[in-house]
C-alpha cells in the first residue's frame, strides 16, 4: 500500500487508515523477535505436520482473558504455552499507594469468585505488623463468611467444569445455588461479589437477622442439596469418560511446582494451610482433610470429587460455628490512621483454589512499601503444560477448568 | 408536458409514490389482467394440464421450500425455550407472546447484519459452501411423506436418494471451514468431516434391515406398511436398528453429544467462525432443517410416519359400527349455507359472550362480546379442525406426522440442554468400534429371522 | 444399575425433564423485582432520613476517602456564585474541561488534526459554504472534497467534522462505505481537473440540464 518511491512513514496510532505491511503474516502466533530463552526457542519451532493454534484472550472459555498458544499436531496438542497478562491491573502497585484501610478494596478482585479470602490474607499480615488482636467473634465471623464462600466457589467450579466440557444445564443450576449463598452474603456484607468486608482487627458488621435466617434457610436445604449436586454429573458416562485419565498430576510434580489446595489433595498430599500453619480460630474447629488420587496421582476426576468433599467439610464448619459463636465485639479499635512499625510479614489462608497468601513491607509510613501476593491459580496454570502432553485439544479445557484458575488472581 | 411537469413538481415525496402506484393499478392493471385471462391463461392451462406430474413436483418443492423456513423458526423457539425451561430460566419471554416472536426476529438479525468476506478467504468457495450446505438439507425433504398422498416424489430408491443427498451436507462444511482462511474453521470442517464419514456407514447399515423386512426401498412404501396399531410400527420389529438409527442421525446432524462441529468452548464456532450475516443465516437453518429432517426420518422409517397409534375403524368394525366418515358439501345446504353463514357467528358469540358477561359485573359488554367471539373463533377452528381430520385422510396423516416429528425434535433438544460433548476420538471409537458392529449384528439377525420365519 | 451402559445417561436426561416442570429461578424483571437485603450498598442513590431531607452534605469525606478514586461531586457553592469541584484530578482534567468547553458552544481551537498533513482548507470552506454546512449532504460534501484535493484527507475531514458538527468517527464511516471514496492520493496522477474548474463543469452540467427541463431558478427535491 505504500506508493513507489516514497520511504514508508509509519502513522502515527490515532490515525484511522490501518497500513498493514504483510496483511496475512500478521495473524500467526509467533512473535516477531527472535526467541529470547530456550523455552521460546524450543516452543516456536514447528516440525513437520504441526501448527499454532491461538486461543486466545477473547474465547469463550478460558476461564477470562487468557491466551494460550497451542502447537498442534492434528487435533493433538504437541505442546502448551499459556500467556498471561491480559487481566494485569497492578494491584500490587495499587496496593503500595493506597493506605492501609484501602487495601481491602483494592485485593478484592484479584479473585472475584472468592474475594473474602483475597482480604483475609493481607489482613492477617496487617494484623502481625501492627500486633493487633481480633476479637474471637470477629474471627468466627471471619471463617463462617469465608466457609459459606468456599462452598459457593466450589459449587461454581462444578457448574463451570461442565461448561467447558459442553453441558449446557449444570452451570445454571449452580448459579442458582451461589446465588443463595451470595444473597445471604450480601446481607451481611453490604455487597455480593466484591464484598469489602474484612477490617483489619476484625469485620465490618455483625450478624444481622437477615443473614441469619437465610442461613438458616439454607442449612437445612444444604446436606441434601450437597447429596444431588453430587448426584448431577457423577453418573453421566460422557462426563466421567472425559475426566478420567485426563491430566493426571502425581505428588512429587505437584510438590516440586508449588501446587495447593485441592489441585494438591487430588494427587494424595494431604496438605492444607488450615492444619499446616495454623491461623484463626481452625485449630478449635473439627473437620477432616479430604484426598483423593493415592496411587499414581489425579487425574481430573479426582480434583473434581475432592471438591465436592470439600463442600461436605465447610457445611460441618460452618455447622460448628453457628454452635459456638461466642459474643464480644467484632472489631479491634484502631485508629484511623495506620503507621505499624517497620518490618515484614507474611500470612496465608487456605483459599478455595490454594494457598494464597501475602507478604507485606511496611516501613513506618501509613503505605505499605510492598505488597507480594503469592496467587495459587498463578502456580496451577503453569502446571497445565505439564499436563497436556499429548493429549487432544478437547482436553486442554477438561485440564485447565480442573485446575479451576481464575484470571483476576494469576494477573493480578 | 410542461403542465405535467410543473404537476410533478409539485407533488410531496410521498404523492410521487402513490401517483404512479395509483396509475399503476387502476389503468394498467386492468388491461394486464384482461390481457393475462384471455391470452395466456388458457394457453398456460393447457400446458399445465398437459404435464400434472410436473405441475405436482413444482407445487411440491414450493410447498417444501416454504415449509423448511418456518419449520426451522419453531424448531430454534422450541430449543431456546425448551433448553431454558430445563435450566431453571424462562428464555424469550418479551418479543410477541411468550416469545413466540422471537426466533423471527432473529431470523431479521441476520439479515441485516454486514456480510463480509475475511481476508486471504477463497471468495467463491466462501460464498457458495451454506448454499450447499443449506440445499443438501432441504432437498432431502422430496421423499420424505408427510401424509397420505403428500410426498415430493415417490422415487422407488428413496431411501437410497435421501442417504446420497444427505451426505452431501459434509462438502459443504468441509468447503465452509476451509475457505474462511482461519484456523478454527479448518479444525471444525475437518472435526465435521470426520464424524459425519465415521457415522454415515452405521446410519445406512441401520435400516438395511428396514428394506429387508419392508421389501422395498420407496420411503412412501415403508410408511404405508406400518398402517393399523402402533405395534405394526417398525420400531418393535427393529429396536436395535432404531436405536443405532437414533444415535447416528444425531451425529450425522451436529447434534449433542456430537457437536464437536461447533464446539463454542473449544473453537468458538467450529466452520461457522468466519461467517455472518445471511450466509451464517444459512448455515443456521440448515442445522435446524437438518435436526427436522432426522426426527421426521425416525417418525417416518420407524415410528409408523402418519399413521395413528390406533385404528379406530377396526375398533368400530369389531364393535359393529360403520368408519366414521363424514361428507363435506357445503354446496348440498342451498340457501341454508347462507343462513348459517351469516346467522351462525352471530349467534354463538352472543351465546359464549353471555357466561363471561354474567359472571363479572364489572365486565363491560363490548368486552364480553370480544371475549364471546375469540372463544367462538377458538370452538369453530376447533370444530373445523376435527372435521378436516375425520374428513379428508390427508389431513390426519399430517397432523399425526408432525406431531410425532415434533416429539423427536423435542428429543433432540433435550438431549442438547442434558449432555456435554465427546472428545472426537471418543466419537470415532464410538462408531467405529461399537456401532458398526451393532448395525452388523441387527442386520444378520434380521437376515436370518426372515430366512426362518419364510421357511 | 449402573452396569446397564447408558444409564447415567437417562437418568441425567430424566433429571433434566424433572427441571422442566419445576418453577423458574429468573425473576422477570421490571414487573418483578428481587427483594434486597437492607444493607446492600449497591443502590446508586442518596439516602434520605426519616425527616425527609437528604442525609448527604457534601462534605468531600467520600471522595477523598476513595481508594479507586472514582467519586467525583460537583455542584453550586453555598452563595450560589460558582461551580465546586472536588474529585480526582483525572475526572475533572483537560478531557472534561475539554468537552465541557465544547458543550458550551464556544468555539475551541482544536489543533488535533495539526499532526498530519497539513492542507490548504480554503477549498472545504469553500465547499461547505457552498451546502450551508448541512451534515445532511455529506456524499455531495466528501466527494466534491475527493474532487478538489484528489482523496480525502484527514485534516479535511476533522475540519468538516468540526465545521458541521457530525463526527468524525461517522464521516469516516460514511467515506468508507463507497468505493469512490479515496483516503490516498492515487499513485498514477489522474487527469481530473482540479476543484475550481470541475465544479465549473459541473455547474454548466446542471445548468444545461435545468435548461433542457425548463426548471426556473431554485431546484426542488
Amino acid at each position: 500500500m505504500t506508493t513507489p518511491g516514497k520511504p514508508h512513514q509509519h502513522p502515527s496510532a490515532d490515525d484511522p487508515r490501518i497500513m498493514l505491511d504483510d496483511q496475512i503474516g500478521q495473524f500467526e502466533a509467533v512473535p516477531p523477535y527472535p526467541p529470547r530463552t530456550e523455552r521460546e526457542a524450543e516452543f516456536y519451532s514447528l516440525r513437520d505436520g504441526e501448527m499454532f493454534l491461538n486461543m486466545g484472550p477473547q474465547h469463550p472459555s478460558t476461564h477470562g482473558v487468557l491466551r494460550v498458544v497451542l502447537k498442534i499436531n492434528g487435533e493433538q496438542v504437541v505442546d502448551l504455552d499459556p500467556v498471561l497478562g491480559y487481566l494485569h491491573r497492578g494491584v500490587e502497585k495499587l496496593c503500595e499507594n493506597s493506605d492501609y484501610h484501602h487495601i481491602i478494596s483494592q485485593v478484592d478482585p484479584l479473585e472475584y469468585v472468592s474475594s473474602l479470602f483475597m482480604e483475609w490474607a493481607p489482613v492477617m499480615a496487617f494484623e502481625k505488623l501492627l500486633d493487633v488482636e481480633v476479637p474471637r467473634r470477629a474471627e468466627y465471623i471471619r471463617v463462617l463468611t469465608g466457609e459459606l464462600l468456599r462452598v459457593s466457589s466450589h459449587v461454581l467450579f462444578q457448574g463451570w467444569m461442565a461448561l467447558d466440557l459442553g453441558g449446557l444445564a449444570p452451570i445454571l443450576y449452580s448459579f442458582i445455588e451461589r446465588d443463595e449463598i451470595v444473597e445471604m452474603l450480601a446481607a451481611i456484607t453490604g455487597q455480593r461479589m466484591l464484598f469489602n468486608y474484612f477490617r483489619i482487627g476484625g469485620v465490618n458488621g455483625d450478624l444481622n437477622h437477615e443473614f441469619m435466617s437465610r442461613l438458616g434457610d439454607w442449612m437445612s436445604r444444604a446436606a441434601k442439596q450437597h447429596e444431588a449436586n453430587i448426584g448431577l454429573l457423577n453418573e453421566n458416562e460422557i462426563f466421567v469418560r472425559r475426566m478420567r485419565g485426563i491430566g493426571r498430576l502425581d505428588a512429587a510434580t505437584a510438590l516440586r511446582m508449588g501446587a495447593s489446595g485441592p489441585n494438591i489433595r487430588a494427587s494424595g498430599v494431604p496438605f492444607d494451610v488450615r492444619r499446616a500453619h495454623p491461623y484463626s480460630v481452625y485449630p478449635e474447629l473439627e473437620f477432616d482433610i479430604p484426598t483423593r488420587g493415592g496411587n499414581g496421582g489425579g487425574d481430573s476426576l479426582d480434583r473434581y470429587l475432592l471438591r465436592l468433599d470439600e463442600v461436605s467439610q465447610s457445611i460441618r464448619i460452618i455447622d460448628q460455628c453457628l454452635h459456638n459463636m461466642p459474643d464480644g465485639p467484632i472489631m479491634a479499635r484502631l485508629p484511623r490512621l495506620l503507621r505499624p512499625r517497620p518490618g515484614r510479614a507474611w500470612a496465608a489462608v487456605e483459599a478455595p483454589r490454594g494457598l494464597y497468601g501475602t507478604y507485606a513491607i511496611s516501613d513506618g509510613t501509613d503505605q505499605p512499601f510492598r505488597m507480594k501476593i503469592h496467587d495459587p491459580s498463578f502456580v496451577h496454570l503453569q502446571l497445565v503444560g505439564l499436563l497436556m502432553k499429548n493429549n487432544l485439544i478437547a482436553d486442554t479445557m477438561a485440564v485447565m477448568a480442573s485446575l479451576d484458575p481464575v484470571m483476576g488472581g494469576i494477573d493480578k | 408536458m410542461t403542465t405535467l411537469n410543473r404537476a410533478w413538481g409539485h407533488l410531496t415525496l410521498t404523492g410521487k409514490v402513490v401517483i404512479p402506484l395509483l396509475f399503476l393499478a387502476l389503468v394498467v392493471g386492468p388491461i394486464v389482467t384482461i390481457f393475462l385471462a384471455t391470452v395466456v391463461g388458457p394457453w398456460l392451462a393447457d400446458v399445465l394440464g398437459a404435464n400434472p406430474e410436473i405441475v405436482r413436483f413444482v407445487v411440491a418443492i414450493t410447498g417444501v421450500l416454504l415449509f423448511s423456513i418456518p419449520a426451522a423458526f419453531i424448531i430454534i423457539y422450541m430449543e431456546l425455550k425448551v433448553i431454558a425451561f430445563m435450566n431453571l430460566r424462562i428464555g424469550p419471554d418479551r418479543v410477541g407472546p411468550k416469545g413466540a416472536l422471537h426466533s423471527v426476529v432473529a431470523g431479521l438479525k441476520v439479515l441485516t447484519k454486514e456480510d463480509f468476506t475475511p481476508t486471504g478467504a477463497d471468495r467463491l468457495v466462501f460464498t457458495w459452501a451454506p448454499v450447499i450446505v443449506f440445499l443438501t438439507a432441504v432437498m432431502v425433504f422430496l421423499v420424505i411423506p408427510f401424509g397420505p398422498g403428500l410426498v415430493g416424489q415417490d422415487l422407488n430408491i428413496g431411501l437410497l436418494y435421501l442417504f446420497a443427498v444427505g451426505g452431501m451436507t459434509v462438502v459443504g462444511l468441509l468447503l465452509a471451514g476451509w475457505s474462511s482462511f482461519n484456523k478454527y474453521s479448518l479444525l471444525g470442517g475437518l472435526r465435521s468431516a470426520a464424524q459425519v464419514i465415521s457415522y454415515e456407514i452405521p446410519l445406512t447399515l441401520s435400516v438395511v434391515g428396514l428394506i429387508l423386512l419392508a421389501g422395498t426401498m420407496s420411503v412412501y412404501k415403508i410408511a404405508e406398511a406400518q398402517q393399523g396399531w402402533f405395534t405394526d410400527w417398525y420400531v418393535f420389529r427393529q429396536p436395535l436398528g432404531a436405536l443405532i438409527f437414533f444415535i447416528a442421525a444425531t451425529a450425522e446432524a451436529n447434534r449433542t453429544p456430537f457437536d464437536l462441529t461447533e464446539a463454542d468452548s473449544e473453537i468458538v464456532a467450529g466452520f461457522a467462525t468466519e461467517y455472518s450475516g445471511m450466509r451464517f443465516g444459512f448455515l443456521f437453518f440448515a442445522e435446524y432443517v437438518n435436526v427436522f429432517i432426522i426426527s421426521a426420518l425416525m417418525t417416518t422409517l420407524f415410528f409408523g410416519a402418519w399413521n395413528a397409534p390406533i385404528d379406530i375403524n377396526s375398533i368400530l368394525a369389531r364393535v359393529g359400527l360403520s368408519p366414521v366418515s363424514v361428507s363435506l358439501d357445503p354446496g348440498s345446504l342451498g340457501i341454508g349455507l347462507l343462513i348459517l353463514l351469516l346467522v351462525a357467528p352471530v349467534l354463538l358469540t352472543l351465546i359464549f359472550a353471555a357466561p363471561f358477561y354474567l359472571s363479572r359485573s364489572s365486565r363491560p359488554a363490548w368486552q364480553a362480546l370480544v371475549l364471546g367471539f375469540l372463544v367462538f373463533n377458538l370452538v369453530g377452528v376447533m370444530l373445523l379442525g376435527l372435521l378436516a381430520y375425520i374428513g379428508w385422510p390427508w389431513m390426519a396423516g399430517l397432523t399425526w406426522f408432525m406431531l410425532k416429528s415434533f416429539l423427536f425434535v423435542y428429543v433432540f433438544v433435550w438431549m442438547r440442554g442434558t449432555f456435554p460433548r465427546v472428545r472426537i476420538d471418543q466419537l470415532m471409537g464410538f462408531a467405529w468400534k461399537w456401532l458398526l458392529p451393532a448395525a452388523l449384528l441387527n442386520l444378520f439377525v434380521t437376515a436370518a429371522a426372515i430366512i426362518i420365519v419364510k421357511s | 444399575m449402573s452396569f446397564i451402559p447408558g444409564i447415567g445417561l437417562v437418568r441425567g436426561m430424566g433429571l433434566t425433564l424433572r427441571r422442566f416442570f419445576q418453577p423458574k429461578a429468573t425473576i422477570r424483571w421490571p414487573e418483578e423485582k428481587a427483594d434486597v437485603a437492607p444493607k446492600f450498598r449497591g443502590r446508586l442513590q442518596l439516602l434520605y432520613d426519616e425527616y425527609g431531607t437528604l442525609k448527604c452534605e457534601t462534605c468531600f469525606q467520600c471522595a477523598q476517602a476513595c481508594p479507586i478514586e472514582c467519586i467525583d461531586m460537583g455542584g453550586m457553592d453555598t452563595k450560589g456564585r460558582f461551580h465546586v469541584h472536588w474529585g480526582a484530578a483525572e475526572t475533572y482534567g483537560e478531557r472534561r474541561e475539554e468537552s465541557a468547553l465544547r458543550r458550551s458552544g464556544r468555539t475551541v481551537a482544536d489543533p488535533m488534526y495539526a499532526r498530519y498533513e497539513a492542507i490548504d482548507l480554503a477549498a472545504v470552506d469553500e465547499i461547505l459554504e457552498l451546502h450551508d454546512y448541512d451534515p445532511k449532504g455529506m456524499l455531495a460534501i466528501l466527494e466534491e472534497t475527493q474532487t478538489a484535493y484528489g482523496y480525502l484527507p484527514v485534516a479535511a475531514l476533522k475540519h468538516i467534522s468540526r465545521m458541521t458538527g457530525a463526527w468524525y468517527a461517522t464521516i469516516y464511516g460514511t467515506a468508507t462505505s463507497y468505493r469512490h471514496l479515496r483516503f490516498e492520493p492515487p499513485a498514477v496522477e489522474t487527469a481530473a481537473p482540479a476543484g475550481e474548474a470541475q465544479r465549473t463543469i459541473e455547474a454548466g452540467y446542471r445548468s444545461a440540464l435545468d435548461a433542457a427541463l425548463g426548471y426556473g431558478g431554485g431546484r426542488s427535491g
